[in-house]
């Protein structure tokens, strides 16, 4: 054979397991040149690990490259990269994965909650969601047979020897991670994959995945697509309610409509989210992290937020008609700032190198622009026009409508940039917006120039009067049902990074 | 009370997962899942393909929990391929036949006794035979059985039936090797084992996807570092990655290209004249022959370039050690017997046969095969005598006590002779025994029409079939794991086969249906005198090949046991405990000049070619993840999920012009039927002009649309070329 596997790979037998040295971890090897494609790694994962028949731990994704008859055809078998910066490790609100000495990224199954943060943010998307069990599970490279001193399954059920289990210098490894990158797989820097891919000879420049083809529309999660809108309505309401206070809301009306309409859409928003975790019982486990995970600061800063602006409510019930109460400005003021850390949190979140169309400053600016846009407008809707006066209900119309301008900016770029950009990833995003939702997403565009029409359409008429209480309740529900839709093809467009898969699964 | 799901007590915080119960500590193979620690491992040999694996069955409270390769067995030492490694999971699969059924006057199966259903078949075989003759009833069998169920069912049908159209499913994957094998050395029998293909320089596979079709082949080819691997395949399959040299010939030109191959070593003197001179005739006729054969013909009609070709001929031909591996490419044609003899040919004439690396070895398709080639009584009486020697009948009829004229003088009918005597009514009974027609035989619609015609139809399976559903009587038979005997692997390797659980409820092995089938018959201690079981048949068959090519006669479970597999010939007195790994060292061979026969062949164009109307040329083969029909494999959940359905593949180009892309759907036609809806896959494994379908697929059956052409020695169906067209759905 030409395009010899450097590594020695012996031929029979067990494979052995080499104890660690100072400084080192064990890693796995995937020799692709030795690959024949058969899948036994796959099926002996599943059997030495019980797993579940739709929780793969183990992939084997198919690539092509060149073209007939020299077409060339690779298989890439990956587990877990037990990677040097895991990023489920450091996304993982219960810190319920931990780097093990040996090197392995273990996951605590009864740790976790189920929140499925992790799935987003590694980029090889290694950690998968059992329905069954309502958690996630990930390899942990036969963990009680390394304790046990022998190799993983797949390791010893590879025919050709091309998986192998491998110590590695962790520094060395820091220096020169190179051999982590593979056609099929996102850049190895990412999270310091420590898997070590021995590619063949004369790799044909466009090889790619036989998943390539497909691109799925990601899980909506309806939850989180409720939990980011309410939380940003909630924060636009109190801080347009507080702002209106501070300035010395004109005519001195009571303003407990608003602030109690702004804690009950961030309140039901928390409410929400719980349904997103396969574990909602245990949800409080989910403030474990601070440290690293923006998910368990997004849990604890709208938390807070959400118990102060619900005492910022109660002050303004409990001072009925008997003006601002200083202690109530300074509630309201501490929301405000919670809420803004908290959709900052929030925004941040979904900033991960794994998902590329998310990580973007325009996620942020999307997310305080629902709640410029959404937050005036249900203001208004919440509290007595009449005693506002018609300054103050132009402004937060006119907030309102700065607020969709920039949701309306964000689209443009958005657009600007999937089109522009020729990777997988936003390709993905291109065809899903443009092509496959591209009903949807003209739908969200319409919705938000109808609610900004109707929001003008306002001021044709008097601003504290019937007719323009119409057209502001209408504009809200426009933008609302915009957002709405905006919010869900958020969630449903974006292509991950991920492995390459094969024919049939990506 | 039920205990909650443990998906209730996950969200309670009730951990079920990572209990560390969890995983169990097994003393021979260390770590695993407790849901598959045996108490107990179970020795055999994989029920598959025809690599014969060794394995383990881990078995505890009766049922097969896990499946495990055997550390110590020569031929795959302890790995295994996807559909080995949960091959456990097809015994207690849904779907097994578990009562008899009679179809009974309201045209519906209905559950019967062992004994009305034996007693019935039996019944309505005699009277069908005492109405139309043997002519009127026939049986196709399997590669799927233990060697000693074929000898028992061989003498069942030939001398207890005294049925003259016998033959299996084997006729649909490995006939034209047979055919070859006899016509160039005068015997069925591979000359070589699998070390052949560490120990060659030069390997050449030709129509061979080892990796799909036998993947614990493709590790010893991957550590044959010092060879040249040359794979000859129309389509860039996953073995041609494998290669160094890939030739990508058009399909059907394989003879041009050995002939080619041929005049090139002729040429540039690269011929084992000593050889051809010694041990072989008819090496001038060839010389002749090949002459018209030059590059740029050859070249021309495979559509590869003239260099590769060359290329390829003299790493052939400065091979010291040359091993021609060959698999259903080739044998799938009308041309299967000749293409194969000239694969012989090209081992012949470069003097490599008979020694280590050296050899043409056909890599044959089931499990056991080779038992039912050389114990089966249908291609061949048993130990490859011939039904036109009268002595080789005689010393038969001699070792079975019975009268010469109880052994046939003919073959009979073959699979494809005995569906068409099914189609014009001379064949009025049929017993099916573990294969799946309606899915593996070519242009289904006329298989299922003649099908429809007869006045009984017995199938005896594991599982439901297609097949089951037309029966008449079904007879539920054990399946692997559940029964006891042995296998022959494509080096001729016997393995022992063993039961690890019972079969469900009132299903039975195979062995035991013959001998009660036997006992109705009043035959059975004619046939099977004083045999208890299926070790009584394999004594008895030992003895019968005594002093044949393949000899059993120094085998016995216990020494099968001992050494891991035994190879034959093996006669007594044979000192290598595993017999002997290759044949024809000598460079006699079983012709009556001791002298292998060099043929010369020239190739046919394409019967069903494409024209204007059916412009594609259809290919059809194999996936790693199933088996044959999928009768098990569509069973086993994993490898359901790799390959959950039927694709097609198509060049990009052709796909831009159907305006097709990759997950679209669309219609396939050929001149016999349609697949109505099957998943596109764009792909430059496939030539312009080509297309590719696996053939797993009762629900996209390919075999709807393939062409219904015979070779006329083998009577090997030609699977590999029918013109199709590929409809877009819209």
């Amino acid at each position: 054979m030409t395009a010899l596997p450097a590594l020695e790979r012996p031929r029979t037998g067990t494979p052995e397991l080499l104890p660690l040295d100072a400084g080192e971890q064990y890693r796995f090897g995937f020799a692709m040149d030795a690959c024949i494609g058969c899948h036994s790694c796959e099926v002996a994962c599943a059997e030495q690990n019980d797993t579940p028949i739709d929780v793969a731990w183990r992939r084997v994704g198919e690539l092509e490259g060149g073209s007939f008859p020299t077409t060339r055809r690779f298989n890439l078998s990956m587990a877990c990269n037990h990677c040097l910066e895991p990023t489920c490790l450091s996304g993982c609100p219960t810190n319920a994965y931990t780097k093990l000495a040996n090197g392995v990224v273990r996951h605590d199954e009864d740790e976790c909650i189920g929140c499925q943060y992790c799935i987003w943010n590694c980029p090889y998307e290694v950690p998968v969601y059992d329905e069954r069990q309502k958690i996630v599970s990930k390899c942990d490279m036969c963990l009680p047979r390394l304790e046990a001193g022998q190799a993983p399954a797949c390791v010893g059920a590879c025919p050709t020897h091309a998986i192998t289990v491998e110590k590695v210098n962790v520094a060395a490894w820091r220096e020169d991670h190179a051999a982590a990158d593979a056609p099929g797989l996102p850049p190895g820097d990412i999270t310091l994959s420590t898997t070590r891919v021995q590619l063949p000879g004369d790799l044909p420049p466009d090889t790619a995945a036989a998943s390539d083809y497909r691109v799925d529309p990601e899980h909506p999660h309806w939850p989180l697509v409720i939990l980011t809108l309410l939380t940003q309505l909630s924060l636009g309401t109190v801080a347009a309610t507080v702002a209106i206070q501070l300035a010395g809301s004109a005519g001195g009306g009571n303003l407990a409509a608003g602030a109690s309409g702004g804690f009950l859409a961030g309140a039901i928003a928390l409410a929400a989210s719980l349904l997103h975790l396969g574990r909602p019982t245990h949800a409080v486990k989910a403030l474990r992290n601070l440290r690293t995970s923006w998910l368990s600061r997004e849990v604890a800063l709208f938390s807070a937020f959400a118990a102060t602006a619900f005492a910022y409510a109660a002050a303004w019930r409990a001072t009925t008609g008997r003006g601002v109460p200083t202690l109530g400005a300074a509630l309201g003021v501490t929301a405000v700032v919670l809420g803004v850390a908290g959709v900052y949190a929030s925004g941040r979140l979904y900033l991960v190198p794994a998902r590329p169309v998310w990580n973007s400053r325009r996620t942020l600016v999307a997310f305080f622009a629902t709640a410029l846009s959404l937050g005036p407008v249900f203001t208004l809707f919440c509290l007595d026009r009449s005693g506002l006066g018609s300054g103050w209900i132009a402004a937060l119309l006119a907030a309102s409508a700065l607020g969709v301008l920039c949701q309306l900016g964000v689209h443009v770029h958005l657009v600007a940039t999937v089109r522009r950009r020729t990777d997988r990833q936003h390709e993905g995003t291109r065809t899903l917006l443009l092509d496959r939702f591209a009903g949807l997403f003209t739908a969200r565009l319409v919705f938000a120039g109808v609610g900004l029409a109707l929001l003008g359409a306002a001021f044709a008429v008097p601003l504290a009067g019937p007719a323009a209480a119409g057209r502001i309740g209408t504009g809200l529900v426009a933008l609302g049902a915009g957002e709405l839709i905006g919010r869900y093809l958020f969630y449903v467009t974006v292509v991950p990074y991920g492995t390459a898969g094969s024919f049939f699964r990506r | 009370m039920t205990p909650p799901r443990s998906s209730t007590l996950r969200l309670l915080g009730i951990g079920t997962h990572s209990d560390p119960t969890g995983y169990d500590t097994d003393e021979r193979f260390g770590v695993m899942s407790a849901s598959r620690r045996p108490d107990e491992w179970v020795r055999t040999t994989c029920g598959y393909c025809s690599v014969g694996c060794g394995m383990l069955i881990g078995v505890r409270d009766g049922r097969a929990v896990s499946v495990m390769g055997d550390p110590g067995h020569p031929v795959n030492q302890g790995r295994l391929c996807p559909k080995g490694l949960s091959e456990h999971h097809t015994i207690h699969a849904e779907g097994r036949l578990t009562t008899p059924l009679l179809r009974r006057a309201d045209g519906a199966q209905h559950p019967a006794g062992w004994d009305e259903a034996i007693g019935t078949m039996v019944t309505r075989f005699r009277r069908v035979l005492a109405h139309h003759g043997p002519e009127a009833v026939a049986v196709l069998s399997t590669g799927q059985l233990v060697t000693e169920e074929f000898y028992a069912l061989g003498k069942l049908v030939r001398l207890g039936l005294g049925l003259r159209h016998y033959d299996g499913n084997t006729t649909l994957c490995m006939a034209s090797a047979v055919s070859g094998y006899k016509r160039s050395f005068g015997s069925d029998g591979p000359p070589g084992c699998y070390q052949d293909l560490e120990d060659a320089d030069c390997v050449l596979l030709v129509g061979a996807n080892i990796a799909d079709n036998h993947p614990l082949l493709a590790p010893r080819v991957l550590a044959n570092h010092a060879a040249t691997v040359i794979v000859v395949d129309p389509r860039v399959t996953k073995t041609a990655e494998l290669a160094d040299q890939h030739l990508a010939i058009r399909p059907r030109t394989d003879i041009a290209l050995l002939n080619g191959i041929i005049k090139i070593l002729l040429d540039e003197d690269l011929v084992d004249r000593d050889y051809v001179a010694a041990h072989t005739e008819g090496f001038e006729e060839l010389v002749a022959h090949v002459q018209s054969y030059d590059l740029a013909r050859v070249a021309a009609e495979c559509g590869v370039d003239a260099e590769a070709v060359h290329r390829a001929a003299l790493s052939v031909g400065r091979a010291e050690r040359l091993l021609a591996a060959w698999t259903m490419g080739v044998n799938h044609s009308v041309q299967g017997t000749e293409t194969v003899t000239l694969l012989n040919t090209l081992c012949l004439v470069t003097g490599n046969i008979g020694r280590p690396g050296a050899a043409p070895l056909s890599i044959t398709g089931q499990c056991n095969a080779m038992g039912t080639r050389e114990a089966g009584f249908t291609a061949s009486l048993p130990g490859y005598r011939s039904y036109e020697d009268d002595d080789e009948r005689a010393e038969l009829a001699a070792l079975w006590n019975v009268p010469l004229e109880r052994i046939p003088t003919q073959r009979g009918r073959a699979y494809p002779d005995i569906v068409d005597a099914v189609a014009d009514g001379t064949v009025k009974a049929l017993w099916i025994i573990a294969t799946n027609p309606p899915v593996s035989f070519p242009h289904r619609g006329r298989l299922e029409w003649a099908l429809s015609k007869l006045d009984l139809l017995v199938v005896q399976d594991g599982f439901a079939t297609p097949t089951t559903a037309l029966a008449d009587v079904v007879l539920p038979a054990a399946i692997w794991g559940e029964k006891e005997g042995t296998y022959t692997n494509a080096e001729r390797r016997v393995s022992r086969v063993r039961k690890a659980v019972d079969p469900p409820h009132e299903a039975r092995a195979d062995f035991d249906i013959f001998l009660a089938v036997a006992e109705a018959l009043g035959v059975r201690d004619e046939l099977y005198p004083g045999w208890q079981g299926p070790q009584d048949a394999f004594t008895e068959w030992a003895r019968v090949s005594a002093g044949r090519l393949c000899d059993y006669s120094g085998m016995t479970w216990e020494r099968i046991d001992m050494a891991g597999g035994v190879q034959w010939p093996c006669p007594p007195g044979t000192e290598a405990l595993a017999g002997e790994p290759r044949l024809y060292a000598d460079g006699r061979f079983r012709t009556a000049s001791g002298k292998a026969k060099i043929w010369c062949v020239s190739p046919q164009p394409i019967a069903d070619a494409p024209n204007q109307h059916y412009p594609f040329l259809l290919n059809t083969g194999r996936t790693v993840e199933h088996w044959h029909t999928r009768t098990k494999t569509g069973r086993v959940e994993i490898l359901e999920k790799l390959a959950p359905e039927a694709w097609v593949e198509l060049n990009p180009a052709d796909a831009e012009r159907l305006g097709v892309r990759s997950g679209d759907l669309v219609r396939l036609v050929s001149r016999r039927g349609t697949v109505e809806r099957i998943t596109v896959r764009v792909t430059s494994v496939v030539r312009e002009g080509e297309v590719f379908v696996p053939f797993h697929y009762d629900e996209a059956c390919v075999n709807r649309l393939t062409v219904g052409e015979f070779d006329p020695i083998s009577r090997e169906p030609n699977y590999k070329q029918s013109a199709v067209r590929v409809e877009p759905r819209r």
